[in-house]
């Protein structure tokens, strides 16, 4: 006999996932369209599911020791209008999906869908989030890109939680969010990107570059991003070339029902030029 | 099968039901309520659009045991208040509603709007309504009437 | 007396706000069960075998043995069965009903039904041509051998699906002999048609009624028949109300569409740039059987010369047959892609013989006292000069035009130039409908039209009532239009080809001045009104030559946009829209009818995408088939210009797909502009704006 259930708090949501294997659902927006069936009847959860969603410990954002800290379970549309939501966090929010959607949608929902077309997950990598996953055993931190493995696949223990992503507060100058869909709200990503950099007194501090829906994860690199510290603003926008001769390989977008991989790969690396162009 | 308590239309509901089922089949199954409806099943149209705790959420995608401890409110408990007269009569004004599919959504999430930000721009009513797909009027009709109910309803919200 | 285009508020928009009005989906019965469609799983081939799971009590198959009449879907030819028997044509292809009591034991018997099929070679290209029509004006043959100059281009476009958002669904009751049919539908005498022809039952025996519609734009058209039929055969069978309301993805992946089509264009030009002749050959792609692709290719080749008179036409198109999801009707039914082709086609002339694209289109414009593209005569006033001038002005279009120009804005406005034939092609109106409506005053002096016109969401039961009120002089709550009943209503014909208001509402008016006649307080009276054909409307058929249409709206559509060269993405900034639809008769309903039509326009021309990859549709849902969100509208100003009719009521044209026709050849206009690139495809995705930058030789 399948158990639905929905925990009457966080400890019990961790001792149950501990005694038992279960689906988490969070706000559902991703996995309640996976499941649907035909309309009237139940949609297809054959295995046990547990409900985060309205877990209260799991929704606040707060600031603390040098890092913005969010309930894995709160909900994106709250983050948009909270002071503490980082800049490029509350870009990404912004245009994603529509408010109805955004008043369920979790970065929890996010990172465990795990798609190469997510949302959230191109600032996640961006920012250098740190994601907390709890369970009766403990705590433990993993950095997301370590967390998320493939499209749908990550390292997730099945008694874990997603309790918290813990964003280190960075000082950016120039920062730049762009979400391509089919059109201005409500659509699916064919492609994102997202630059940040710190120029302070003419050398660059700290230069970071993430493409969403282009290859199987969401694609940052750093060791391309160490080449072009130090640099001054100028020398850094003469390299541009140079940068998307970097990138280029890494970018390996496919062929779907909303585009193709010369549109999404010859745009990522546009958005790439124009962002260090109009520094 | 879990115990599901929440607030529908103001009225205290306790139900001992698969919590898996989606609130939209619930609230036309169980509460054969009209207004809610099914556009897409994906979260998309908006035809299925009630506010749960004042906010506009896609019910064809909420599963019910997330509607625990909320407060539903379908376009059938809101047409009871003067927000909703003033709102339904700027649509009828501005000539919003053709064939009335996306209507309750589109009123649903006016109001959903219109109590975050009772004096919303042109590009904040637009945005608003992003969730709620319209293929009789091009949208035109309906931001020129949330535009009337937010003059009209001034205090209001 | 008030003039009629001053707007009222609509009947129903009460019960719609609220949430009461009743869709299908909201009909409840009880003892109702439910069907689900089993379907074809392979383009082309044939049926070798069905396993059947073990039935439950009260389950049941329903397929082509338990139709008492033909397998056939009654329209206009008989190649759509009702259920495939052996042969199956397109992926999608309905072949059998579960019907039970409980979906989930439904959705468990469909899983476990499985079907062997012997696959043959589908075909997708344009290849099996069903119907080829051709004709000539004047001597195009002589003009091209002539000519100092041949420019021809060839254009494509895409499907469009309307995407209703009311899905497609009907309900079926039974009673005694009697069977009832309830639904989301545009026209109850096709629907009831094809019901008769399939049970092989009495006049009598069949009735049906129209649910609330939620959007339909010719999409619930045609395809409900094949709906109602299957419904119709399998509550005969089992003798129990049976409801089957589509799944958006199965809606989308095997409803009607509009055809695809590719366009061939040719223009002979002379030394002094004159234009002596276009030559068009068309191609559109009716998927799987005919259904209504010959009259919709008819109406696109009618359009061949768009609002311009060219005197030599030579003429040809084809209906291609392909193992794909079956097309039909969609607002505008032809005309979009024509006019998409023709407007595009004499820009581009313009670019080729280096002469300005507008003074060209400006000398050729249509004028009263014309001939048409089939021979016939412009009969009525054409006010296309003041019209064009009005949207060039209130769009600032001349500034602008030179201003976009500038080799790095990528900004553009586009404008398009449109007519739409209103009503039924040629003698339609009198051979295949011969329209007939009544009006009942009953003894409280209540008027109730009885029309089976269908208001989906386009407002006919507000403007019908407004117009019996005014011809009556009694107050609009004096009239009454209940949602039609084939037991109760005449057949008026369908509400289709713009026809509604010229042609039905223009008899609805001669039967109130009937009724005013004869009125006697108090007392019950009946009067109806049969349509009369004009007898200077000649057609013939079979050569396309006289006037294929009573009457013409005509429009001018302006759309701005900027696209963004980093991304190729296109910003619709603005547009301005102008129409002659004869006279409004509810000035808000018809601008309404204008936003929503050019949206839809526009859509076709920049947005919609929709691939049909291996017979299979590849956008099947909302997610992936995109329609604009109210983000990505723009503000549109629209303008009615009054150039009265006299034969519609109040001066009334046909309204209802001409304010679609323009948007797309606008915007394409626009972008090819802001691109500096020459623009053949629509829908002018941004994965194509950049193939035609890159490509581009600008």
């Amino acid at each position: 006999m399948v158990k639905n259930v929905i925990p009457a708090s966080y400890s019990e949501a961790l001792k149950l996932l501990n005694e038992d294997s279960y689906k988490l659902i969070a706000g559902g927006t991703d996995l309640m369209v996976q499941r649907r069936s035909w309309s009237e009847t139940p949609p297809e959860f054959p295995e046990n599911v547990l409900y985060i969603f309205n877990l209260e410990e799991l929704k606040y954002i707060k600031e603390e020791d040098g890092y913005i800290l969010i309930g894995s379970t709160t909900p994106v549309e709250d983050l948009l209008t909270n002071d503490l939501t980082p800049h490029l966090l509350k870009e990404a929010i912004g245009i994603m999906a529509s408010p109805a959607l955004r008043h369920m949608a979790t970065i929890a929902g996010n990172i465990g869908n795990a798609s190469p077309a997510g949302d959230t997950l191109p600032i996640l990598y961006i920012l250098d989030a740190i994601i907390v996953l709890e369970s009766v055993e403990g705590v433990r931190e993993l950095p997301i890109n370590e967390i998320i493995t493939g499209p749908r696949r990550h390292v997730i223990k099945e008694n874990e939680i997603i309790k918290e992503i813990k964003l280190p507060i960075s000082v950016f100058t120039n920062s730049a969010f762009e979400k391509i869909g089919g059109r201005k709200a409500d659509a699916i990503s064919k492609v994102s990107f997202t630059g940040a950099v710190n120029i302070k007194d003419d050398k660059v501090l700290d230069f970071r570059i993430a493409f969403g829906a282009v290859s199987a994860t969401i694609l940052r690199r750093k060791e391309l991003e160490q080449k072009y510290i130090g640099l001054t603003k100028e020398e850094l926008i003469g390299k541009v070339d140079d940068i998307v001769v970097d990138y280029d390989p890494f970018v390996r977008p496919i062929d779907d029902q909303r585009s193709n991989k010369e549109y999404r790969k010859t745009v990522a690396l546009n958005l790439l030029r124009n962002f260090i162009e109009t520094l | 099968m879990a115990i599901i308590k929440f607030k529908l239309n103001n009225k205290e509901v306790v139900m001992d039901e698969n919590p898996n089922l989606r609130l939209l089949d619930v609230l036309r199954e169980k509460f054969e309520f009209t207004g809610v409806k099914e556009g897409c099943g994906e979260g998309e149209c908006g035809a299925c659009a009630v506010l749960i705790n004042n906010d506009i959420v896609n019910s064809c995608i909420i599963p019910l045991g997330n509607v625990n401890g909320k407060e539903i409110m379908t376009i059938e408990g809101f047409s009871v208040s003067k927000k909703y007269e003033i709102i339904k009569d700027a649509f009828a004004d501005e000539g919003a509603v053709q064939c009335g599919f996306c209507t309750p959504g589109m009123i649903i999430a006016s109001e959903s709007l219109l109590n975050k930000n009772p004096h919303p721009t042109e590009e904040e009513i637009k945005t608003g309504l992003s969730g709620n797909l319209c293929r009789c009027t091009g949208y035109n009709s309906i931001v020129k009437a949330v535009k009337g109910a937010a003059k009209k309803g001034d205090g209001l919200w | 007396m008030k003039d009629i285009s001053t707007s009222v508020l609509k009947i129903d928009n009460e019960e719609k706000s609220k949430g009461s009005a009743l869709y299908v989906s909201d009909i409840k019965i009880p003892g109702m069960y439910y069907a689900k469609t089993v379907r074809s799983t392979i383009p082309k081939g044939k049926i070798k075998k069905i396993t059947f799971p073990k039935l439950p009590e009260n389950y049941t198959i329903v397929d082509y043995k338990d139709i008492p009449g033909p397998n056939i879907v009654k329209m206009i030819f008989d190649d759509q069965p009702i259920f495939a028997e052996e042969n199956v044509t397109y992926y999608g292809e309905p072949i059998l009903l579960v019907v039970g009591p409980e979906k989930i034991i439904i959705a468990d018997l469909v899983k476990n039904i499985n079907i062997e099929y012997v696959e043959e070679t589908p075909e997708y290209g344009y290849v099996n041509s069903i119907i080829n029509y051709n004709f000539v004006k004047g001597d195009a043959k002589s003009a091209f051998e002539n000519a100092d100059k041949v420019v021809q281009f060839d254009y494509v476009t895409g499907y469009q699906e309307q995407l209703y958002i009311e899905p497609q669904g009907m309900v079926v009751e039974v009673e005694g002999k009697k069977v009832i049919l309830t639904g989301s539908i545009q026209c109850p005498y096709y629907v009831k048609n094809a019901v008769l022809q399939a049970l092989n039952a009495e006049d009598s025996e069949v009735t049906v009624i129209q649910a609330v519609v939620g959007g339909a734009f010719g999409g619930k058209e045609e395809f409900p028949s094949l709906i109602t039929t299957q419904l119709a055969v399998a509550a005969k069978k089992i003798g129990k109300p049976i409801k089957m309301i589509y799944e958006r993805e199965e809606d989308m992946e095997v409803t009607t569409k509009r055809h695809p089509s590719k366009i061939h264009m040719e223009a002979a030009i002379s030394k002094d740039n004159e234009i002596l002749a276009f030559k068009s050959n068309v191609g559109i792609d009716a998927g799987a059987n005919t259904g209504l692709s010959g009259v919709v290719l008819s109406r696109a080749l009618i359009a061949c010369s768009g609002a311009y008179t060219i005197d030599n036409l030579a003429v040809n198109g084809d209906v291609f047959i392909t193992n794909t999801v079956p097309n039909g009707a969609y607002r505008g039914f032809g005309a979009p892609q024509m006019l998409f082709a023709v407007e595009m086609f004499i820009n581009h002339i313009a670019k080729e013989i280096n002469v300005d694209p507008l003074e060209l289109r400006l000398k050729y414009l249509s004028k009263q006292g014309d001939s048409t593209s089939t021979q016939g005569t412009f009969r009525d006033p054409i006010i296309m000069k003041e019209m064009i001038e009005k949207g060039m002005e209130v769009s600032d279009y001349k500034r602008k035009k030179i201003e976009y120009a500038k080799k790095d804005v990528y900004k553009g406005i586009g404008m398009s130039f449109f007519l739409h034939g209103c009503g039924f092609t040629g003698s339609g109106e009198s051979t295949h409908i011969n329209a007939l409506v009544k009006l009942r005053k009953d003894k409280d002096d209540k008027v109730h039209i009885l029309i089976a016109a269908v208001d989906m969401g386009q407002g006919i039961r507000t403007t019908m009532m407004k117009i019996v009120s005014q011809v009556l002089n009694i107050p609009l709550e004096q009239t009454i239009y209940d949602l039609p009943n084939t037991d109760f209503v005449p057949d008026s014909g369908p509400t289709v080809a713009s026809r509604t208001i010229m042609i039905v509402g223009g008899l609805v008016a001669r039967a109130a001045q009937q009724l005013k006649e004869k009125w006697e307080v108090g007392v019950e009276l009946i009067v109806s009104e049969r349509y009369k054909h004009p007898e200077y409307i000649k057609w013939d058929e079979d050569n396309f030559v006289g006037d294929a249409y009573p009457a013409y709206s005509w429009g001018v559509n302006i759309v701005e946009v900027e696209v963004c060269p980093v991304t190729y993405q296109v910003s619709l900034q603005h547009v301005w829209s102008v129409y002659d639809v004869g006279k409004a008769i509810d000035e808000r309903i018809v601008l309404g009818q204008a936003d929503g039509g050019i949206m839809q326009g526009i859509g076709y021309g920049y947005l919609e995408v929709m691939n049909s990859k291996d017979g299979k549709i590849q956008q099947k849902n909302v997610t992936d088939y995109i329609i604009p969100t109210s983000v990505d509208s723009p503000p549109l100003d629209t303008y009615l210009m009054d150039n009265p009719y006299a034969l519609g009521p109040y001066g009334a044209k046909g309204a209802g797909e001409l304010t679609l026709v323009g948007g797309a050849p606008a915007v394409a206009l626009a972008i090819e502009e802001a691109i500096g690139e020459k623009v053949f495809n629509i829908p002018v995705t941004p994965e194509y704006i950049m193939e035609l930058i890159k490509n581009g030789n600008n």
